[in-house]
């Protein structure tokens, strides 16, 4: 069959995108609505405009489909909106503030009236079991099952919907943490249970039962999602592969999106990196700034020589998940964020989003409060007729009216008030390009800010120049350019298990039977999921003895079976260090914490050659605009109005300029000059006043 | 002449100075071998210039900063015109810019463009620096010959040649000198990189511009500090404060802060504190400047930058032979918790009339035990240091206190590590650590709580106790009561007795067990005024104990 497709399905939260690529290569993308009570509601619907676009019906488009992978936002915005499931916590007789003790600190050094944070689950939800495993894995205290039924009680009693369970020293010995998830199957059978041996089986109790609570915390509400959209699809008899991409930047099945739910909450961001990472192949520029704006939420991550870093060290909403992710900030913000004026009358923009519904003033939904699509319509910067291809006309009285309330209160103008808007969130967009860049210590002058996401066109090139960026890089699919990269994510499956001791005492054989159980479960599970070539990485978290921090240092091309394979791990260790502290101690013992094993299954990359966009290199003149309409560059200009799809390879033009899509709209200031590229994706040169 | 900055490029050089810092500290952290610093986070980065202003510091331990410019001084004088690249300078004495013995600061001079302009600053607590006890901290000590090995500005590196000699000198005068030189390898590493750092940052903006920049940085810092301290109500305040004791049967020893407020200048004064002490109660000159810059941070905006601009708007008075500057001679050690914890609080005090909706309650005083034994699973001593069982936070105009986040001089910055790490690596069980219900000082706004932990030490072994605060709590404020103090006890063979703040060679038999209560941060505002959901929140989770904080256990 020649139109076996690929569907990626990024959902945000004002619109859920869609991009499907058929064998050939040709992309068809759309965005429509999310629907934030039900996800699952939005994703059917945009299915269908999909199915229609390719002119089949629903389950037409399902039966030729074989793999949709999937980025979710329903972890993210448990967590964020402090939304999640009611979360008890079970946990070593002794140790019950484990969780809010946050290892005795504080953020914010200086600011002493910064007040202490509200914990995921307060203490009157984490009970203490009599028991207790010894550092070595031997038991100390028995578990206490009645002791242990009568606080499942008192949870079930509480309301708890989804408990965690964190024992210490359970990453050695998980016998009493399996016991407990027994108990609990017994005696509350629907709850969503999380062992923190099951998530993140390492040493260090406080980044185990963090990880264990955020799990417990977001899963069920992931669980539901994911079985309510299962169920839909599973209705129209989608029998291809439906994967859900990680934080980490693989892609998973539903069962594992479940279980390991603290995974998720960069599912769509992680889209979003493996999007450009295909953009920086394809177009030849390896550093760049991401630059994924939303209704809701902006994403800024970082692009050096093509590669980004896995962090283990992050968070989400001040919440540490110590499960290894792509490092990526995320600002509340984007062209759902409400203007309105604080308690000195100073303009705001932001933190409350107008998200899906009722959505800006402009969508006639409701909205009251101007956001900055409103500014943006009031600019002329967004058309009222031709909004996501004129499927939705925009209400462009509502907007103005409500302008119009905004700037009586700041006794100015409509116009003024708008642009203030609109620069105002353009600083908070600079803001989040600062932390990823600057407060790193790496001058953003010399990337290119690459826009994507639906809200990002109106706002680059401003940021750009905030920042002095000199060029802007606009893929065609840029509005779609997460769901798009959720194409190329390849399939990974992780385990790790924490080996504390002395690499000295390991001979090859030791070395290699401790990864071999990690390698044949992690090709195991993976092959589960995906029936072509596996390949293995693996990596020893390693440390001189003394040390509590560890390194990872890369087994890849160490024959295992060789006879000097410890003595060539630790050289590679102590070259590690060198290369990251700059000096190594020989001859100190060195210690293997972690042993860590990622199964890799390929995707191959969709082709782009036949992207709708691509021009015909036959005809490389200019072409004329759409129209034009009167939109505000400081001062009223008419301006030119282009079709983002007509644009040839090759074309120049000068700014001030709109260019048009269906789903996305770029604005292009004065003296700034756009080039048309191949695949007709637009390359921008900002003038910057330096 | 140089053409003026554009502010892109002074907001460069301001980012990457403090990422440099954060980045010797990350690396600091992650390669150090002690305990008090891998896990507990126990030094302070810094990057100081020629003229010994501090330009850029990570928020590591606040009590460290303020104290390194005095050191640079110290080191500047010492070597005048016979610094060269590659030198690696060490120090810890508190006549040349110390603070107490354990502090071993290592600078790193960074050269751009062939002239000399920074210094690279790396201090840490070391888990041991000789004298008279294992740990540094010697509560019968009378001279500070017994607190350790004194080091005046000395070079370790010249032109990068290592003095193995020195090293080795210094290596037999320590009790652990494994771990002694993996932390030194560690501090002189993390100051290389920030080198190394800073001379990319010369190769791409130049150093004359890179200059410049700092010189807009500190001006622009200076101004931010002087707009805040301009808003106080301009006056004479006195604040007081009290140590427990000197461990030499004075008790109630008073730290009193006299402070004038005048347009946007802050002087302090803290001359009529009492005369110093026969034992290590007692501040050195560089630990007390530092102890009032900390005071000044807290109470200005968090986000000024804390360099030497900031700083500008204040000065220090102080007398020769008081508590708060000992004669030379004198034992230091407890200095940089006590009576520095104290120096702070009287300053906060003072000012809360001039700035109430600054003024913080009390944060808890200090209270550590150090253990040392034999391992039998190691075959090796160690040595543990107690920076677990965190004592709470003050409360604030903004909200309670923060639960087990420390003292006035770490305020939340110190990790007490893992204690599945501690009993990986030590022969310890900790059967108890968590909060200690009742414990946080009552008011509007609840002091934060203290931790309860019974800890069984397996193997026999020594222990010293260093700190203060069993009979004083953190203050309350502006109404709030005081949080309930410390109470440790020594459960040995059935029998329980209190511990006392500065006990020498406490024997510990194996199984017996230390059953540390830590205090409670002060409370803020009357307790009459506590929202009465918050009361029956604190019930709920059994914070409070029958309605009442602010109680014993």
């Amino acid at each position: 069959m020649s139109d076996r497709y690929r569907i990626g399905i990024d959902v945000g939260g004002t619109f859920t995108d869609l991009a499907c690529v058929d064998a050939a290569g040709a992309l068809t993308f759309l965005k429509t609505p999310s629907t934030p009570e039900d996800q699952s509601v939005g994703v059917m619907t945009g299915l269908s405009e999909l199915a229609e676009r390719l002119g089949l019906d629903l389950p037409g488009l399902l039966a030729r489909t074989a793999r949709i992978v999937h980025g979710t936002t329903v972890a993210t915005n448990a967590l964020l909106e402090r939304k999640g499931a009611r979360t008890g916590l079970l946990t070593t007789r002794g140790h019950r503030d484990i969780l809010e003790m946050r290892e005795g600190l504080k953020p914010e050094r200086y600011n002493l009236l910064l007040p202490p944070p509200e914990p995921l689950v307060p203490r009157d939800l984490r009970r203490a079991v009599p028991e207790r495993i010894g550092h070595d894995g031997a038991v100390v205290t028995d578990l206490e099952e009645a002791a242990l039924d009568a606080e499942i009680l008192r949870l079930k009693e509480a309301g708890v919907e989804a408990v965690a369970v964190c024992y210490l020293h359970s990453y050695r010995n998980a016998a009493h943490e399996r016991r407990t998830a027994e108990r609990l199957a017994a005696l509350m059978p629907e709850a969503y249970v999380s062992l923190s041996s099951n998530v993140l089986p390492q040493i260090k109790e406080y980044e185990r039962v963090s990880t264990a609570v955020v799990n417990a915390y977001v899963g069920p509400a992931v669980r539901r999602y994911l079985e309510s959209l299962a169920r839909r699809l599973a209705a129209i008899r989608f029998e291809g592969s439906l994967f859900i991409i990680l934080s980490q930047g693989g892609v998973a099945p539903l069962a594992e999106a479940a279980r390991l739910a603290a995974a998720t909450v960069l599912s769509g961001p992680a889209g979003g990196v493996a999007g450009s990472r295909r953009v920086a192949a394809l177009k030849g520029a390896p550093d760049l700034i991401p630059f994924d704006m939303g209704g809701t939420s902006t994403d800024v991550s970082l692009l050096e020589g093509g590669s980004i870093a896995l962090s283990a060290d992050r968070g989400l909403a001040g919440e540490r998940i110590a499960l290894r992710s792509l490092d990526i900030i995320s600002v509340g913000a984007g062209g759902g964020s409400i203007a309105r004026l604080d308690a000195a009358g100073i303009l705001q923009v932001g933190p409350q989003s107008a998200g899906a519904r009722p959505g800006p003033v402009c969508y006639g939904q409701g909205g009251q409060s101007p956001t900055v699509t409103d500014a943006n319509l009031i600019l002329g910067y967004l058309d009222a007729e031709h909004f996501l291809g004129g499927r939705r006309r925009l209400d462009a009285e509502a907007c103005a009216a409500a302008m119009d309330a905004l700037a009586a209160r700041l006794s100015t103008t409509r116009d003024e008030a708008a642009a203030g808007i609109y620069r105002l969130i353009n600083l908070k967009m600079a803001d989040g390009i600062r932390l990823m860049t600057l407060r790193r210590g790496v001058d953003p002058r010399r990337f290119a800010l690459l826009s994507f996401g639906g809200a990002a066109g109106l706002h680059a090139v401003e940021v750009a120049r905030e920042m002095e960026m000199e060029r802007v890089l606009v893929p065609a699919m840029a509005s779609v350019l997460s769901a798009w990269g959720m194409l190329n994510g390849d399939l990974r499956y992780e385990v790790a298990r924490s080996h504390l001791g002395d690499l000295a005492s390991l001979d090859p054989a030791a070395l290699a039977l401790i990864f071999a159980p990690l390698e044949e479960e992690a090709t195991a599970r993976l092959a589960v999921w995906f029936d072509g070539a596996i390949r293995v990485e693996r990596v020893a978290e390693m440390r001189y003895g003394e040390q509590i921090f560890e390194i990872e240092v890369s087994l890849d091309g160490l024959d295992l079976a060789a006879r000097d394979a410890v003595k060539e791990l630790e050289a590679r260790f102590h070259r590690r260090h060198e290369e990251l502290y700059t000096y190594a101690s020989p001859g100190q013992e060195v210690v293997l914490v972690n042993a860590r094993v990622v199964a890799v299954g390929a995707v191959e990359p969709p082709q782009l050659a036949s992207s709708p966009a691509a021009p015909s290199p036959a005809k490389p003149g200019p072409v004329a605009p759409l129209r034009s309409r009167r939109a505000f560059f400081g001062t009223w200009r008419e301006v030119p109005v282009y079709a983002f799809a007509s644009l040839p390879s090759g074309m120049v033009l000068p700014g001030p300029a709109i260019i048009e899509a269906e789903t996305t709209t770029v604005v292009i200031g004065d003296g700034d000059t756009l080039t048309v590229h191949a695949f007709g994706w637009l390359d921008i040169r900002v003038r910057c006043n330096a | 002449m140089a053409k003026p900055l554009d502010p892109i490029t002074t907001s460069v050089v301001q980012h990457r100075l403090s990422s440099v810092v954060e980045e010797m500290g990350e690396a600091m952290l992650r390669t150090s071998y002690s305990q008090i610093l891998n896990a507990s986070r126990d030094f302070s980065i810094a990057i100081c210039d020629t003229r010994s202003r501090l330009i850029a510091q990570a928020d590591h331990i606040p009590v460290h900063v303020g104290a390194l410019p005095w050191a640079v001084r110290a080191v500047e004088a010492a070597f005048t015109g016979t610094i060269e690249p590659g030198d690696v300078i060490l120090l810890n004495d508190p006549t040349t810019g110390g603070s107490h013995l354990p502090d071993v600061t290592a600078f790193v001079p960074v050269f751009g463009e062939g002239v000399r302009r920074y210094w690279t600053v790396v201090r840490a607590h070391m888990g041991d620096i000789g004298g008279a006890t294992h740990g540094a901290y010697n509560p019968a000590a009378t001279e500070i010959w017994q607190e350790g090995l004194r080091i005046p500005p000395l070079k370790l590196y010249e032109a990068g040649r290592l003095r193995t000699d020195v090293l080795d000198l210094i290596a037999l005068n320590v009790r652990f000198p494994r771990d002694f030189r993996g932390d030194l390898a560690a501090m002189i590493g993390a100051a290389h990189l920030g080198e190394r750092r800073i001379e990319r940052l010369f190769r791409e903006i130049g150093a004359e511009r890179v200059e410049q920049a700092v010189e807009a940085v500190l001006d622009g810092a200076e101004r931010q500090a002087r707009a805040v301290v301009s808003g106080w109500a301009d006056g004479t305040y006195r604040g007081e404060a009290l140590l427990d004791d000197d461990g030499r049967g004075r008790e109630d020893v008073r730290i009193v802060a006299t402070v004038t407020k005048r347009g946007s200048d802050l002087s302090v004064d803290l001359s009529e504190s009492d005369p110093q002490s026969a034992s290590f109660a007692n501040s050195s000159h560089a630990n007390t400047q530092a102890a009032v810059a900390m005071a000044f941070a807290y109470l200005i905006d968090p986000d000024i930058p804390k360099n030497d601009g900031a700083f500008r708007p204040l000065s220090v008075t102080l007398r020769k032979g008081s508590v708060v500057w000992a004669d030379d001679h004198l034992p230091v050690t407890l200095c940089t918790t006590h009576p520095a914890n104290e120096i702070v609080e009287a300053i906060v005090k003072a000012l809360s009339a001039a700035c109430p909706e600054r003024a913080m309650a009390g944060w808890s005083r200090r209270f550590r035990i150090s253990v040392t034994g034999d391992n039998p699973r190691t075959g090796k001593r160690f040595i543990w240091h107690m920076f677990h069982a965190r004592p709470g936070g003050g409360a604030s105009p903004a909200g309670d206190g923060w639960s087990g986040a420390g003292e006035w001089h770490s305020v939340g910055g110190i990790k007490f590590g893992s204690i599945e790490v501690a009993e990986a690596r030590f022969p310890l069980r900790f059967d108890r650590h968590e909060f200690r219900a009742g414990s946080g000082g009552e008011g509007r706004h609840r002091g934060g709580l203290g931790t309860a932990m019974d800890l069984v030490v397996e193997v026999p072994a020594y222990a010293h106790t260093a700190g203060e605060g069993a009979r004083h709590g953190a203050a309350g404020l502006l109404g709030g009561r005081d949080g309930a103090p410390h109470d440790y006890r020594l459960v040995s063979q059935g029998s329980s007795r209190p511990l006392r703040t500065k006990e020498f060679g406490i024997e510990i038999a194996a199984g017996d067990r230390l059953e540390v209560r830590s205090g409670g941060g002060g409370g803020w505002g009357r307790p009459e005024e506590r929202a009465p959901e918050a009361q029956a929140c604190d019930l709920t989770r059994e914070l409070t104990q029958g309605g009442h904080a602010g109680g014993q256990e």
